[in-house]
């Protein structure tokens, strides 16, 4: 455990961040020095320009290029779709042994068990799994100070009508 | 079943009377109409114990479909997160269950009456727990919302819930059409739901997500990630099937949340609790 902790400062790796990806903007962008609407707009990005991202906090994602870094809103960008971009890779899918990329999709699945389609329309009955895992749920209160713990605090929100 | 009713109605009504009453002028109309309506809404809406009974017959079949992951820790965790979200919304007192499957396909499942399932293979490729809220947040409104039922309203077993509603069905004893419906229940995540149903539920689970205090661009952060997947791979198959495509749910979230959400962006992530919970879970 020593030697991988090592080998990830040495190779520059901060624990919990994301690894590096890349992401294009799906439109004109304005490119902010922190990551709030009102802050100050240093330049606006051209729709298809292709950022690096660093991290996301709320509705806002931290990016750079050789030539500017700073604030764009989330959704204005579109994360590159092959192996080298995984901003959701925390490191938690070889921890759990689940192969995040590379994938194609001849794998033939064996067996009764799984969630494909066809597996599900054959799925039979696991009582027993559901009982045990019954013996999981969190109470109201549990839930309460589990909250409490993390600072979380209720807020009042109406539902939004559909749009569209 | 057409003239069925109407003989029934008619039986009804006629019951509804005070023996004297033939004559029409004495008739209390709007007593007979009201107990007309009641019964037949009785007679196509199953109430919330056949509800949560028909969702754990779905749940059982899930976990027949991929055992739950071996890991107290993290089933807990996941747990506390699903409950605090629930008791933010309008139903709060279910009997809600929330698990983590042990299988790479990356999806994540409600049943009726508040059993929430996300796959392993969808909880690795979040990086806060506000994602995690947001996932549960989205699968919580299909139970709100009963779109569940809606779906298999409109499939090829909707009499057998018809039958439920009406107490045709019993509960206990392995009645062999509750064993069908509930094979009918599990099939609607093959078919998957209404397009319109999962629009509801992204915009329903970011507010539920806010509500509960998160960060609440986590839903619309796990989209993006899932966005990114190449859809050729076998493990994001079955649910880029059955939801609508990740870029029209996310312009609709941006369009939604544009504004509005700005007042929560302070709220937190908790993204060191989610990594410590899920890293120190596995040794």
């Amino acid at each position: 455990m020593k030697k991988i902790i090592a080998l990830c400062l040495l190779l520059g790796f901060v624990p919990t961040a994301w690894a590096a990806g890349y992401a294009y903007t799906i439109r004109a962008t304005e490119l902010k020095a922190k990551p709030y609407s009102d802050a100050q707009t240093l330049a606006t990005l051209a729709p298809r320009s292709k950022v690096e991202v660093l991290t996301r906090q709320a509705g806002w994602t931290q990016v750079k290029s050789v030539s500017f870094s700073g604030w764009v809103k989330m959704l204005s960008l579109q994360l590159e779709s092959n192996a080298q971009s995984k901003r959701g890779d925390s490191g938690l899918g070889s921890l759990f042994n689940v192969a995040a990329t590379g994938k194609s999709g001849s794998t033939v699945t064996t067996g009764v068990r799984g969630l494909s389609e066809e597996q599900l329309k054959n799925a039979q009955p696991d009582a027993k799994a559901l009982q045990a895992a019954k013996r999981n749920a969190a109470s109201k209160q549990d839930a309460q100070r589990f909250a409490a713990e993390g600072k979380l605090e209720a807020q009042s929100v109406d539902y939004m009508s559909g749009g569209q | 079943m057409r003239t069925n009713r109407t003989l029934f109605m008619s039986c009804l009504l006629a019951a509804a009377l005070p023996a004297t009453a033939f004559d029409l002028g004495k008739i209390d109309w709007d007593k007979a109409v009201k107990t007309v309506q009641k019964v037949q809404k009785a007679n196509t809406e199953i109430d919330e114990p056949q509800e949560i009974m028909l969702g754990d017959g779905i749940a059982s079949n899930l976990l027949g479909a991929a055992p739950l992951l071996d890991n107290p820790a993290v089933q807990k965790y996941v747990n506390r997160v699903g409950r605090w979200l629930a008791s933010q919304t309008e139903r709060p007192d279910l009997p809600w269950l929330f698990g983590v499957l042990d299988d790479n396909d990356v999806n994540a499942f409600a049943t009726p009456g508040g059993k929430v399932f996300v796959t392993k293979g969808l909880l690795v490729r979040m990086s806060s727990e506000a994602e995690l809220a947001g996932v549960l947040a989205h699968e919580m409104s299909h139970v709100l919302r009963k779109h569940h039922l809606q779906a298999i309203k409109k499939g090829a077993q909707a009499e057998l819930l018809t039958d439920l509603a009406n107490d045709a069905i019993r509960e206990k004893g392995g009645d062999p059409r509750l064993t069908k419906l509930v094979s009918a229940g599990t099939e609607v995540y093959a078919r998957g739901l209404d397009k319109n149903d999962e629009y509801e539920a992204d915009r329903m689970g970011v507010v539920i997500a806010a509500r509960g205090g998160y960060d609440p661009y986590g839903l619309p952060a796990v989209l993006q990630t899932l966005q990114a997947i190449n859809p050729s791979d076998s493990d994001v198959a079955l649910m880029f099937k059955t939801h609508p495509a990740m870029t029209d749910r996310l312009s609709r979230l941006d369009q939604e949340m544009s504004g509005q959400f700005d007042q929560f962006e302070n709220q937190p992530d908790l993204a060191p609790r989610f990594m410590r919970t899920l890293g120190a879970g596995k040794k």
